[in-house]
């Protein structure tokens, strides 16, 4: 029998083939790439960023990841341009913005699919405030921020005044301040809050700047919870026992609290944070924390952070992309995070092995973490922050210079619920309720 | 202007292909960055726009908001205005007086004149800084000296009364560019002129009013124009140093559409506060050319 083709036919062919079957399963193993957009900082240095990279890829030999370290001030311009435009945004990033949230890939089901990550592993307030958005999960918790009383136990002993404790109320806050304060030496007792509805207001009557279905302002802005914690201000303002916005202005640090003045020992107490509590520890102040003070028999608020890393929903690679975003913010990149830079990890069972984790003020630390957030509710109604809170500065104003008497709150606030009804309004339809 | 180029010359026509080859690139960067921004700005302030979801047609709602129901555009154009009158003034009279002063034929004025300009050219957000802590109430510079003069200082930026006149003192730190621009007006005067006004017998302030200022008027002109669009600009001070407080005494109109447009996510209603912001600079600027054939010399 003849055949078909004959022997260097055959082979060319077979050679051929073989070519093609390895080049395809080449092809197969090309190595997926993944664009993620980060931010470097002190609890995420550059080195940790580069280290988690060289991490996952040793783990993954097929995901690629292509980092860009960016500037803060023009990360959100890129967000917005890249996420509105459909294209262009990076497979892995903070999404921080409520409006972003809806272009968020859905992660439920992947995580309930995890055999090695779960939500269970994390911080259960974080999770929920920063990771649920609608009932899905939107990313994961990056890191932990959490607002507390710093107070310099020298001080106190200087002044011959007995520590702070948990249990302490806003009230005991201005007479331990005005304890502490003493002119001659250019000392004052504690800071201000830097704007209401945070931790003390809450703790104060669980007050709300508005209704839960964000429609009705009055009642809330003005009523009798929210008239106490402007008063309370107006006490802590009167008092002299803190020093002035503009003392905060000048020698506060990056806007985000007094921490030079409270190393210095000028100030007794101050309401900080994580970040600045390493700064102090660092440059070793005797210092200790405490929760921001409540009200006997309220729930207490904390007015905390994360970071919400998440997968963009327009990602060619959803698999690949998780595979990376549970490396990044689950136990091994945050531990790396920790290990190189100042991270706090948003999983309990990391943060426990902080450096200083045994230390007295951590451990103050670590209590206000599993207390209910400000951000509960902040971050459901996004028309606070931009719109609303505006609407009703004038009253902080007010109360800040002294401008209005004690007995005037009531009607101060008043005022103000019709240009935040009208801002609420306006807002709610735009970005939600 | 097709009958136009029909009567032109060869030789005219070549020019002026030329011309508008040599035009071109300004032209295409005008189309590209300044008309098709002005035109999509338009267009977005008839919408309902995030930045991140598609823009909603909701027609004029934006202006008529604007203009019926928002006490913030109101009290931003008012602070803004009120800027305007005091600084602009200012800004002018300063940079008039500091330009005879760097006129003068004294030896090292090259120096001095470079001393005073350099403080234009340094970047807004650095001088904010610098300010916050001239006028600090406590520790500031001013207020120390004016304590030991027996003057108790203002709280400035943090002071409801004060707030906005320190932001239209701290505009004059940049005068030394605006001297700049005057010193090549005052140079351009012909030297003739002072001599033979010397010799009628016109003292200073005569030879000023007589020949300096009137022949200083197309320089002052321009400089006006100039410095009031960028007094109507004012951003840097009231971000980096009041955010707007105390109680809206520096909320400016340019800070006022940062928030709408950065944190408020409301790009629809910022474009038409941007759009507002050009028709107001606008008008003026007009305004100013308008009446300048009364009040501008040109000796030619």
């Amino acid at each position: 029998m003849k055949l078909l083709f004959n022997r260097k036919t055959m082979t060319l062919i077979s050679v051929l083939l073989l070519l093609i079957v390895s080049i395809g399963g080449a092809a197969a193993q090309d190595p997926v790439t993944i664009t993620w957009w980060t931010l470097a900082s002190a609890e995420s240095p550059e080195p940790a960023i580069r280290a988690v990279v060289e991490a996952f890829e040793a783990e993954h030999p097929n995901i690629k990841i292509d980092v860009t370290i960016m500037a803060e001030s023009a990360y959100g311009d890129l967000m917005n341009t890249t996420i509105g435009a459909g294209e262009g945004a990076p497979d892995i990033a903070y999404f921080w913005e409520t409006p972003w949230l809806p272009h968020t890939l859905d992660i439920t089901d992947r995580l309930e699919a995890d055999p090695d990550l779960s939500r269970d592993d994390y911080f259960e307030e974080y999770f929920n405030n920063w990771a649920v958005y609608n009932d899905r999960v939107v990313g994961l918790p990056f890191t932990v921020g959490a607002n507390f009383v710093m107070y310099n136990k020298d001080v106190f002993d200087d002044a011959g005044v007995d520590y702070p404790t948990a249990d302490w109320t806003p009230w005991d806050y201005i007479e331990i301040a005005k304890a502490l304060t003493d002119p001659d030496k250019r000392r004052w007792g504690g800071d201000r809050p830097r704007g209401p509805f945070r931790a003390i207001w809450r703790n104060i009557g669980a007050t709300k700047p508005y209704s839960d279905d964000s429609t009705t302002v009055e009642g809330y802005i003005n009523g009798p919870d929210a008239v106490a914690a402007y008063t309370w201000l107006w006490d802590l303002v009167d008092s002299g026992a803190t020093p002035t916005p503009a003392d905060i202005e000048v020698l506060g640090t990056e806007g985000t609290g007094p921490v030079d003045l409270f190393i210095a020992g000028r100030l007794g107490m101050a309401t900080l944070n994580n970040g600045h509590m390493i700064t102090a520890a660092n440059a070793g102040v005797n210092f200790g924390v405490v929760p921001e003070p409540h009200v006997p028999g309220n729930e207490r608020f904390v007015h905390a952070w994360a970071l919400r890393a998440s997968i963009w929903a327009g990602t060619e690679h959803p698999d690949e992309a998780y595979e990376f975003l549970s490396f990044w913010a689950g136990p091994e990149g945050q531990r790396i995070n920790m290990e190189i830079g100042a991270l706090m990890p948003s999983l309990p069972a990391v943060l426990e092995d902080y450096p200083d984790a045994e230390a007295d003020y951590f451990q103050g630390f670590m209590g206000v973490l599993n207390a209910t957030q400000t951000a509960e509710w902040r971050a459901t109604h996004p028309c606070w922050r931009g719109a609303v809170i505006r609407a009703v500065s004038d009253a902080w104003d007010l109360i800040m210079l002294g401008e209005i008497a004690r007995d005037e709150v009531q009607a101060t606030l008043d005022a103000m619920v019709e240009p935040a009804q009208a801002a609420l309004e306006e807002c709610v339809p735009r970005l939600g309720g | 202007m097709l009958s136009l180029w029909r009567n032109m010359t060869t030789q005219e026509r070549r020019d002026a292909k030329t011309g508008y080859l040599a035009l071109s690139p300004w032209m295409v960067g005008f189309v590209i960055f300044y008309a098709f921004p002005i035109l999509a700005t338009f267009y977005f302030s008839l919408t309902q726009w995030t930045l991140v979801d598609p823009p909603v047609w909701i027609g004029l709602d934006n202006y008529v908001r604007m203009f019926t129901r928002d006490p913030l555009f109101v009290s931003s154009l008012k602070a803004t205005t009120l800027f305007v009158a005091l600084s602009l003034p200012l800004k002018l009279v300063l940079g008039l007086m500091l330009a005879l002063l760097l006129n003068l034929k004294i030896p090292g004025m090259n120096i001095f004149r470079t001393v005073f300009f350099i403080p234009a050219v340094i970047s807004g957000v650095a001088v904010s800084l610098m300010w916050i802590w001239f006028l600090n109430p406590d520790t500031g510079v001013v207020n120390t000296l004016l304590h030991y003069v027996g003057v108790q200082g203002p709280y400035w930026f943090w002071d409801l009364n004060w707030a906005l006149p320190s932001v239209a003192i701290m505009s004059i730190w940049k005068v030394g560019g605006a001297a700049i621009i005057y010193l090549a007006g005052l140079q351009n005067i012909p030297a003739h002129l002072y001599e033979a006004a010397e010799i009628d017998g016109a003292g200073k302030w005569r030879r000023f009013w007589r020949i300096t200022l009137p022949l200083l008027t197309p320089t002052l002109f321009f400089q006006l124009i100039i410095e009031l669009i960028d007094a109507f600009k004012i951003f840097t001070e009231a971000f980096v140093i009041t955010k707007g407080g105390p109680l809206k005494a520096t909320y400016f109109f340019l800070y006022y559409f940062y928030e709408e447009a950065f944190r408020n996510f409301n790009m629809g209603y910022a474009s038409a506060l941007a759009l507002f912001l050009l028709v107001v600079i606008m008008g003026c600027t007009v305004f100013v050319y308008r009446t300048s054939g009364r009040w501008v010399y040109y000796e030619n």
